[in-house]
């Protein structure tokens, strides 16, 4: 499995937030960059970025910081938060990102889904955040009434070929990933899906390569990462399969 | 004589570990965009990584296009690497598509990956398509990391070496004394060093600056 490092950018500054939840904020690197060098530095494969100004605002606020990432590192990144128009999604990628990661407005808008897979095809990611089972959108604020695995199913059929799901109740816990929720969604779909929220130590990791089916292709690993649980070179090690 | 070597410097790419790299193979490395000391270097390397028309966008706006141009007409080797490599063509496809440099006939497209996840991250063995001073020492299938969604598809004549990633890509190209990888040779170990020193030895045995 793939490990991607999480940079989520508010105010310039490389943050986490706790259930996604703007007010409880931990700040880990003044620059973005930073973050970027060290996890790319420990060997990183592909980084994770996010642009949660962005998210609120439903267009690119980040992207000096996000191109100064894509032009310095050597390492595949992927980018999202508030990319709901096609000029957006241009302009993640013209900065530089290998794939664009789109929520809300994929889910909402069909039509700007189907133009953007039309455009972009394997380098669209739609994001699905879960709470209890069921979809929730805008930056997980709202609350939806679609259940996650019927919203994955559905965006498959469409041509959607990579997900991420972060499970709400456990992102910003460290307590373990939704694995169970992760398998039900897994077995939706052929797609490809990135597993995010809960990761706190190397045995979560473990756990997530040796009980999830293998389309669940990778995992995003924030706090931990930030909080040194274990290394970059660990947590790829740990995901080996 | 100790080749010094100018990286360019257009805003994108790891510049500080392909400096790196060359410090180590014994050459002398300056990261600049300045005209003056680009045209006293033995030998240019154009990196990048990042989006294809951006990259042209700041490549042109800083000069470097006609510049790079004119050292290769005056005998200066230039070695493009990843981005860099791509940029030596005549376009992309990517993002709706970009005239590149035209140093080299050819145009650069998506990988045909076969199903298989794109971007291509990781070691991928290289096969030498013909005899070259740049892969001197090293053999043929000697894997190379990459990191990639594009590929140039250059003329046989100019196809120095490939890979296989679902399909078979140009990943390494030569004509005369312009030379480009798709892989990165900073990151690429024994043989990436050794492929930079090679480089280094052909611009140490150019002609001198002029």
């Amino acid at each position: 499995m793939i490990l991607y490092p999480a940079i989520d950018i508010r105010g310039g500054q490389a943050v986490r937030l706790l259930h996604g939840d703007y007010e409880q904020e931990t700040i880990y690197d003044a620059d973005p960059l930073d973050a970027a060098k060290r996890w790319a530095g420990e060997g990183a494969e592909f980084l994770h970025v996010v642009d949660l100004d962005g998210a609120k605002a439903g267009e690119p606020r980040n992207l000096e910081a996000i191109e100064r990432i894509a032009a310095t590192i050597d390492c595949a990144i992927q980018v999202g938060g508030g990319l709901r128009d096609p000029q957006s999604v241009r302009a993640i990628l013209e900065a530089g990102a290998d794939r664009v990661v789109i929520g809300t407005a994929a889910l909402r808008d069909p039509e700007f889904l189907d133009a953007m897979l039309e455009a972009h095809g394997h380098r669209i990611v739609v994001s699905v955040d879960a709470r209890a089972g069921e979809v929730a959108l805008e930056g997980w604020t709202e609350a939806g009434d679609e259940s996650v695995v019927d919203a994955v199913a559905t965006l498959s059929q469409r041509g959607v070929a990579r997900f991420l799901c972060t499970a709400i109740e456990v992102d910003g816990t460290m307590e373990g990933p939704a694995i169970d929720q992760l398998n039900e969604i897994a077995s939706a779909t052929s797609s490809q899906i990135i597993a995010s929220g809960g990761v706190g130590d190397l045995t979560h990791l473990e756990s997530l390569a040796s009980s999830t089916p293998a389309n669940v292709e990778g995992a995003i690993v924030g706090r931990a990462l930030y909080e040194r649980r274990f290394t970059v070179a660990e947590a790829i090690e740990a995901l080996g399969r | 004589m100790t080749a010094r070597i100018c990286i360019l410097d257009y805003g994108m790419g790891n510049l500080r570990s392909v400096e790196k790299a060359l410090e180590h193979v014994g050459a002398t490395a300056t990261i600049s965009s300045d005209e003056g000391t680009i045209r006293q270097a033995d030998g240019l390397i154009l990196p990048g990584v990042g989006a294809f028309p951006k990259a042209m966008e700041r490549v042109r706006s800083l000069g470097l296009e006609e510049l790079v141009a004119k050292r290769l007409d005056a005998g200066i080797p230039v070695l493009g690497i990843c981005l860099g490599l791509q940029l030596l063509f005549d376009s992309s496809t990517e993002l709706g598509g970009a005239e590149g440099t035209s140093l080299l006939p050819g145009d650069v497209a998506e990988l045909d990956a076969d199903g298989l996840k794109v971007p291509h991250i990781g070691w991928s063995p290289v096969r030498w398509e013909k005899k070259s001073r740049l892969t001197e020492g090293i053999e043929s299938e000697t894997p190379f990391y990459f990191v990639h969604s594009f590929a140039p598809k250059p003329d046989r004549d100019d196809l120095l070496g490939s890979a296989a990633y679902g399909a078979r890509f140009a990943c390494a190209a030569e004509a005369d004394n312009i030379f480009g990888v798709q892989f990165h040779p900073e990151k690429s170990s024994a043989a990436g060093l050794r492929l930079l020193s090679n480089f280094a030895g052909i611009c140490a045995q150019a002609p001198a600056p002029a």
